[in-house]
């Protein structure tokens, strides 16, 4: 799910891009934060951070010692993606193994769907090898899959999420 | 979400904070971010070295599943939405779905039949109805 939210984030301006204007202040602080989104990847609380919409409020500088830098607080609003446990949504198959197939759901790449999870799905083997079932409904690479999330796996080291889907319930499995 | 309840969407226990955070439809979402690039596109010659990894997975997927591409219609959705008393995720997951009966929009968000809610099967009926419809005339 695609969430709109409102984050309090402190942006490190450093000396040698102050002594301008404050139009630029403005913009060195959105570019700072924008890189750092872009570094940041995601966070276990909030998932992955996409985009930056608007800058609310920026707070009294502070200025560090030593170094000279400057230390905003900032308010902003932005756009994440999280993965709930219990949601159902729809993703991309992009690789079929023989005990499972590999989904991507917005920016989450490492959405497994595992044999166990679609038992009426059987592996058929060949170069482009799909999963099929007694209805000739096929799961294949690029195909459009209606899951329900079973529980979802925040890496630290790779700051990114996994997530266990199945298709246990109704009105999931591949959509054409 | 420690030491409290699961987490289980399907009954809307997805975190206060979550709860009451506003949730964008991918059609929302593909608008906004299709801004943002036409944006940066304007400050650089190639928006890519702009973008970041999940910006870029995130418009493709939200470009591939948007139900509605107008802008009038994606507010439309929102509007009609908004008048049955659903929470914001249920919201999204019913326009990002688009169940096509009363049994399926079941399914699909389990928590809009609990006790206590007043969505009987003619009151989900009338707004997939009125979902197909803009859909229709899109």
């Amino acid at each position: 799910m695609f969430l709109k939210v409102q984050l309090p984030w402190n942006v490190v301006i450093p000396a040698e891009s102050l002594d301008i204007k404050g139009l630029m202040l403005q913009k060195s602080i959105v570019v700072r934060l924008l890189d750092e989104f872009a570094s940041r990847k995601a966070t276990k609380d909030l998932g992955y951070l996409l985009a930056l919409t608007t800058l609310e409020s920026i707070g009294e500088g502070r200025v560090r010692e030593h170094t000279g830098d400057v230390l905003f607080p900032v308010a902003f609003s932005g756009i994440t993606f999280k993965l709930f446990r219990g949601e159902i949504a729809e993703g991309v198959v992009h690789k079929v193994l023989k005990h499972g197939v590999f989904l991507s759901c917005g920016p989450v790449e490492n959405i497994y769907l595992s044999k166990l999870k679609m038992p009426d799905y059987d592996y058929v083997p060949g170069e482009n090898p799909v999963f099929m079932n007694s209805k000739m409904s096929k799961i294949e690479k690029g195909s459009t899959v209606r899951f329900i999330v079973i529980g979802t796996k925040w890496l630290e080291s790779e700051r990114e999420f996994q997530a266990l889907v199945g298709l246990h319930a109704d009105y999931l499995g591949p959509v054409s | 979400m420690s030491g409290e309840e699961e987490e289980n969407a399907a009954e809307l226990k997805i975190g206060d904070e979550f709860l009451k955070a506003k949730c964008l439809m991918n059609c929302e979402v593909a608008l906004i971010l299709e801004h943002k690039y036409d944006q940066l596109q304007q400050m650089s010659d190639d928006p890519r070295n702009q973008v970041s990894q999940v910006f870029e997975k995130s418009l493709q997927y939200v470009k591939r599943f948007s139900r509605y591409k107008n802008p009038d219609a994606v507010k439309q959705v929102r509007e009609i939405l908004s008048r049955y008393q659903l929470t914001e995720f249920e919201l999204c997951v019913l326009g990002n779905l688009c169940p096509e009966t009363v049994e399926e929009a079941i399914a699909m968000v389990p928590s809009i039949q609990a006790k206590g809610r007043v969505h009987d099967d003619d009151a989900i009926d009338k707004m997939l109805n009125d979902l197909a419809l803009i859909k229709k005339f899109e």
